[in-house]
């Protein structure tokens, strides 16, 4: 089952398309200190960790967007109702989703990295640069797409899809990009979904916020390995949270009202 | 009203209360009175802009995004401009109720009475303009609502660089709440609604095309 | 798989969608037949595990569907084609079934892709078996509907409203299809379409207003119209008694069949009844005035 709902999402033209627009912009938008503009001879690491974190302030926006309708559109398009009366059940249906949707959502972030790879290659001649691009995408996007990835399928199933789109902009921004130095907000603590800890810890410094004052001290340790370990294990559960114990009863209550 | 559902009438709403719980959570972190009262300025010119756009692209997506088949294609575009009309609605409503309720409470740091209206419509436009564009020519809910939050969400983060910029600033949708009313206030606000009115009579000719060419076939 | 409810409620809010259905079913094709919001879909519903009854009792196969185990169990011998039937649009048929299949717990890969070859032979999709399902047809989509209620060999099949908006061939292909399937299981065939159960079925039930108010054989739903079914051929307007089931435009007028208690035309002459004539007696005995 995981297989063919990771092929209905990889052949949504729209995750292409989205994706390779929003990383357009970002490239073009990265100004004099982006990645592209890194000197060189700089640690492979530190160039595709650059990239991750480029790709990661709009790419998750897409990812979202493209993830909102994975399970709202089984009532809409009328399939829940077939899928109601076999023996498999709510969880194992709503995990199947999510893992194939998000497996193939994700292929979407490496592919641009990769690309991005690539291009670095050109100018700087370092196949190190593949690898780092795989571990800099498992370490700094991938558990936020997983974080991201189950409040998108999830959410719409209580609120509606275009009000999850409106909310999660919002939030998106709030929680990621807004400093946190003089109002109120999640960005630079563990629970940020843009990968700032792993990211810090592989730059060795200071990505966007980590660790930077603001409210719930307790959740803003200095980064490092432990920190961007913890981090990802939080994101990871509250995404196993979301997806394995919220999402089956709205997701059968949902199909019951079909 | 029916058509265009619940979401899409109070999402305007939802958002001014974002922004109000918001600004009440920064008060109570002890943030300074000024960033308070630009978190409630941004309620009114970046939130509310924000969820009038994306659900409008919900109202008609479904539609564009299919081949129709229909009797009265001019009629049915009117259907379509009624459904945006009545999400449009719902945000000046909202958005004046808002800029009411700030000027009572004297939360209000935006321009006098005779230009307010601007701070909430421009960017509305903008937005509102962009989405339905985007929507009409790529079919897709996915790509206008992205292009939407991309703008949105890429402009808050360059916003300073913006405002800075010559050919920048006439084009920062958040203006009013990252800057203030400053020089180039008006023609920033002039330059948004009239880029907003053209992107929607964009959509307006491309569906209208699109019936009509469902009609002659 | 026998089928046996008792008193069987169900309500949505302030409806009640069926009050009170008794029903047993043993085995081979059983007709449903009902108008609009009789209650059939709901009791399909029901029967298929999809929703829970307000109260009553339903067993099928010996499980009792008020319980989780007994749904799942049921289900497990289920074939189900629900009324509005969504597929997704950007797989193909083959790999709609295959998906279906693994969801059913088929978990033989091999076996599960020969049983698809299979169906997408029998429903005459083979040639099409690897185009999107976005450009099917009504009709294409009822067979890749019908081939996935098959998948695993149910025992039982739950067939609601299978024909609705399909062209009289195809119409015909289904109904030739769904009585060869029901030597060896149950059918259960829920429709509006009087004709779909008369030249399928043996027996029958009658639903209206939420309740069964007839069941048995198929001949004894015919005999409801005996004695009371006029045929009568005339220039002028339509019979003002009775219930006008057929009007035929002939080269000397318009030859109208007519149920009616009484003769409907000095000239009217009775005739054999057809199932349909059958139904209508019936719903009119039940309720005189609102009979269309």
């Amino acid at each position: 089952m995981i297989r063919y709902e990771f092929l209905m999402q990889i052949r949504k033209r729209s995750l292409w398309i989205s994706t390779a627009v929003l990383a357009v912009a970002m490239v073009v938008l990265q100004g004099d200190r982006g990645p592209r503009y890194v000197p060189d001879g700089t640690p492979a690491r530190i160039v595709m960790t650059n990239w991750a974190v480029l790709f990661g302030v709009l790419l998750p926006l897409g990812f979202g967007m493209v993830l909102a309708d994975r399970l709202v559109r089984d009532r809409r398009l009328g399939v829940g109702r077939v899928l109601d009366s076999l023996p498999t059940g709510p969880r194992t249906l709503v995990a199947g989703k999510y893992v194939g949707s998000v497996a193939a959502t994700a292929v979407a972030g490496l592919a641009t990295m990769l690309v991005a790879a690539g291009f670095e290659f050109a100018a700087r001649r370092d196949p190190a640069l593949f690898g780092w691009a795989f571990v800099a995408f498992a370490l700094v996007m991938l558990p936020g797409l997983l974080f991201v990835g189950a409040f998108a399928v999830v959410t719409p199933m209580l609120i509606t899809a275009p009000l999850f789109r409106i909310l999660f902009v919002g939030y998106w921004f709030w929680g990621n990009m807004l400093s946190p130095l003089f109002l109120p907000s999640l960005t630079g603590t563990l629970l940020t979904p843009i990968g700032d800890y792993a990211a810090s810890w592989l730059l060795g410094e200071t990505a966007l916020y980590a660790g930077v004052d603001g409210i719930l001290p307790w959740l803003r340790p200095e980064p490092g390995a432990t920190a961007a370990a913890v981090s990802a294990g939080i994101l990871l559960l509250f995404a196993l949270i979301v997806v394995l114990l919220v999402g089956p009863p709205l997701y059968r209550r949902q199909q019951r009202a079909a | 009203m029916g058509r265009v559902g619940w979401v899409g009438w109070s999402a305007p709403f939802a958002a001014v209360i974002v922004a109000v719980a918001f600004a009440a959570l920064s008060r109570a972190t002890g943030t300074a009175r000024p960033y308070v009262a630009d978190v409630l300025l941004a309620g009114l010119e970046a939130f509310v802009p924000l969820a009038v756009g994306l659900v409008a692209v919900t109202t008609i997506a479904r539609d564009v995004g299919r081949e129709l088949h229909l009797a009265l294609p001019r009629a049915y575009l009117v259907t379509l401009g009624r459904r945006v009309a009545v999400v449009a609605a719902s945000g000046a409503v909202a958005s004046i109720a808002f800029w009411l309720a700030l000027v009572v409470t004297d939360w209000w740091s935006g321009p006098g009475p005779a230009t307010a209206t601007l701070v909430w419509l421009a960017p509305t436009l903008a937005l509102t303009g962009l989405a339905l564009l985007v929507a009409t020519v790529s079919r897709s809910v996915v790509v206008a609502t992205t292009t939407v939050a991309a703008m949105w969400i890429g402009q808050q983060i360059y916003a300073a660089s913006m405002a800075a910029s010559a050919w920048g600033r006439p084009f920062l949708l958040f203006l009013t709440s990252r800057v203030g009313v400053v020089d180039g206030w008006l023609t920033n606000r002039l330059v948004l609604s009239l880029i907003g009115l053209a992107m929607v009579t964009a959509t307006a000719g491309l569906i209208r095309r699109r019936l009509l060419d469902e009609e002659e076939r | 798989m026998d089928i046996k409810t008792r008193d069987l409620r169900r309500d949505f809010g302030k409806v009640q969608a069926l009050r009170g259905v008794d029903l047993t079913i043993t085995g081979g094709m059983f007709g449903l037949l009902g108008a609009n919001g009789a209650g059939k879909t709901t009791l399909m519903r029901i029967l298929a595990g999809v929703i829970p009854a307000t109260s009553g009792q339903a067993i099928v196969g010996g499980h009792d569907l008020s319980t989780r185990e007994g749904r799942v169990a049921v289900k497990r011998r289920l074939g189900y084609l629900p009324q509005d039937l969504g597929l997704y649009p950007d797989l193909t048929p083959r790999e709609f079934l295959d998906y279906i299949g693994i969801l059913k717990g088929l978990d033989d890969t091999a076996a599960r892709r020969r049983q698809i070859t299979d169906l997408l032979d029998m429903v005459g999709l083979t040639d099409v078996a690897g185009r999107k399902l976005k450009g099917f047809s009504g009709g294409m989509r009822r067979r890749v509907g019908i081939a996935q209620a098959l998948l695993g060999d149910p025992a039982l099949l739950i067939v609601d409203e299978p024909t609705a908006g399909l062209d009289p061939e195809e119409r015909i292909r289904f109904r030739t299809l769904l009585s060869s399937l029901a030597g060896t299981r149950t059918v259960l065939l829920s429709t509006h379409v009087v004709e779909d159960v008369a030249q399928t079925c043996r027996e029958t039930a009658v639903m209206a207003a939420g309740r069964i108010v007839f069941t048995g054989p198929v001949a004894d739903l015919v005999s409801a119209a005996d004695g009371v079914t006029w045929e009568v051929t005339t220039a002028g307007p339509a019979p003002a008694h009775g219930v006008v089931v057929s009007a035929v435009s002939r080269a000397d007028g318009t030859r109208y069949r007519v149920v009616s208690a009484e003769r409907p035309a000095p000239d009217a002459v009775p005739v054999a009844p057809t199932l349909e004539e059958g139904y209508v007696a019936l719903m009119r005995r039940l309720s005189p005035a609102a009979t269309p």
